[in-house]
């Protein structure tokens, strides 16, 4: 029960309380480009969504076994090189690392759709290459080096958590963005005053909206109250 | 060697490996998820004039050459490259073309400011598609508004008011029909020139006799004149001279068509001939000024 709860808080937690794009303001740039339609917005988030699950899969493999100190391939290489036993910290290299993967991992994504979907591809178009520079995916790889590096052994996250978090956080971003999407389909039939059309309007709603996810605070210490038994 | 040369070589060994595996699979994935692209698509989009003005009913040239390579979409729907393109494309897709003649807008109404008569001053939106929707504001409901919808939306500068007429410059106009789409009163419409000049009417006025004589001094009245004059090529629809444009035959004499004309709708449009370029040769051009910044989004003027 336990362990199930504090996943669930962890998705929860990511999708609505600490929305990447309303909480911390990551990914704004897709949030701003691609909400003009909501099937585009859609279709955004939910490649935000596949590629955010397969980088945080790839860094935090990547975090766990090769960059944190005492990861057991680092300890191994080292006790080659240097004859001795002791830990080796890596960390310094995570975001060259995790740009790396993510910039591998949307290539990968890219040719495997063009292959086997290409109605998908077709859709994605020029937003697949674009995710690669989208910093919510780096953004979540950070959030889990956090919670791997630097904190105590029984503390450190596994894959399932970390897993939680990212996908949590892309449907959080598809949430964003499509409720975005559907503010200004709206808007598009309002009389806004002219020096306020396109992006301005857009900033103040995205401001609006981050004004009402402020309303989640607290919901995660209540909820994990319920579930974990006041922890 | 010390604990730190051996640190920083550990981390250019991690990255290393990582590029390398990294690689090894995309390098993998290249291969097994490759999809074969058609060579000739490359020379289509090649041999297209890469206007992108759309007229073909796809967005770009790119969509175009796709369409006519995946799909089969016919090779003649670009009005900009003509025959020429056509063919060229023809060659490439292993298909023959009939032949084919550039398509290019027509103004069929030729009245100046001064000929339209029953004019009624008109201050509000400057544009005829606002004006189009006021009655009264000239006598001929057919004729051009004169504000220039149409000359806002050409891209190529080939259209402009002159005398408060619509005029082509056909030498600038590619033929992409954004101004047929543009006129509130749909005057201009698209024609195959079979020469550089051809014959056409410029006159939209549907009305008779002395209705038209009162509202324009230039007008066609439905005298039928010109249909007596070549039958074969003119039939009277709505008391106005339409030409058979499928029959139009460059070679055949046809001034006496003009000549016929008791008022000033049959003209002949196109390219400036040679005696016309004679005449302007020495003629200073005014120096055009590039505006210097455009902005998209908003296309109404401030007349204060």
């Amino acid at each position: 029960m336990g362990h199930l709860a504090e996943l669930l808080l962890i998705g929860i937690g990511a999708a609505l309380i600490h929305n990447f794009v309303l909480y911390y303001f990551v990914g704004l740039c897709p949030f701003m480009g691609v909400s003009k339609k909501i099937d585009m917005a859609l279709g955004m988030g939910l490649a935000v969504t596949f590629v955010i699950a397969i980088a945080s899969t790839l860094s935090w493999a990547l975090t766990y076994y090769v960059l944190r100190p005492g990861a057991p391939v680092s300890t191994w290489a080292w006790s080659l090189v240097s004859g001795g036993a002791g830990e080796v910290d890596l960390t310094v290299l995570a975001y060259l690392v995790y740009i790396f993967a993510i910039a591998s991992s949307v290539q990968f994504v890219e040719m495997y759709l063009r292959k086997y979907f290409p109605p998908l591809y077709k859709s994605f178009g020029i937003y697949l290459p674009l995710i690669t520079t989208n910093c919510a995916i780096l953004f979540a790889c950070l959030e889990i080096m956090k919670n791997v590096v630097g904190v105590d052994a029984v503390a450190i996250w596994g894959l399932d958590k970390a897993l939680m978090l990212s996908v949590g956080g892309g449907l959080g971003f598809t949430l964003a963005i499509v409720i975005m999407a559907g503010i200004r389909e709206e808007l598009e039939l309002a009389d806004t005053p002219r020096p306020m059309q396109g992006p301005p309007i857009a900033f103040i709603i995205a401001g609006i909206l981050a004004l009402a996810f402020m309303g989640f605070a607290g919901v995660d210490t209540a909820l994990g109250k319920l579930m974990l038994g006041g922890s | 060697m010390s604990a730190v040369t051996l640190t920083v070589l550990l981390a250019a060994a991690v990255l290393l490996g990582l590029a390398v595996v990294m690689s090894i699979v995309l390098g993998v994935a290249n291969k097994a998820f490759h999809v074969p692209v058609d060579l000739r698509l490359e020379k289509v989009s090649a041999v297209l004039p890469g206007a992108n003005c759309g007229a073909c009913d796809y967005v770009g040239c790119g969509e175009y050459a796709e369409a006519v390579v995946m799909k089969g979409e016919v090779i003649d729907k670009c009005p900009v490259g003509g025959t020429g393109v056509a063919r060229q494309v023809g060659e490439i897709m292993g298909m023959t073309v009939e032949e084919g003649f550039p398509v290019r807008p027509i103004v069929h109404c030729i009245a100046t400011t001064s000929q339209r008569l029953k004019r009624t001053a008109y201050h509000g939106e400057q544009t005829c598609n606002a004006a189009n929707l006021v009655g009264g504001i000239q006598g001929c409901v057919y004729g051009c508004l004169g504000l220039g919808d149409c000359v806002v939306v050409c891209d190529y500068d080939a259209i402009h008011m002159i005398d408060g007429v619509a005029v082509i410059d056909y030498v600038k106009c590619i033929g992409c029909g954004a101004c047929v789409k543009a006129c509130p009163r749909t005057i201009i419409s698209q024609v195959p020139f079979k020469a550089d000049r051809i014959l056409a009417v410029q006159c939209a006025n549907k009305d008779f006799g002395k209705e038209v004589q009162e509202v324009c001094e230039v007008g066609c009245t439905g005298c039928k004149s010109c249909a007596r004059a070549n039958p074969e090529l003119i039939s009277i629809v709505d008391n106005l001279p339409v030409i058979d444009y499928k029959r139009y035959d460059p070679k055949a004499s046809l001034q006496v068509i003009q000549d016929k004309c008791r008022r000033e709708s049959m003209v002949w449009i196109g390219k400036p001939t040679p005696r016309q370029l004679e005449l302007t040769e020495g003629e200073a051009m005014p120096v055009r000024q590039e505006a210097e910044f455009k902005t998209t989004v908003d296309q109404t003027e401030w007349r204060g």
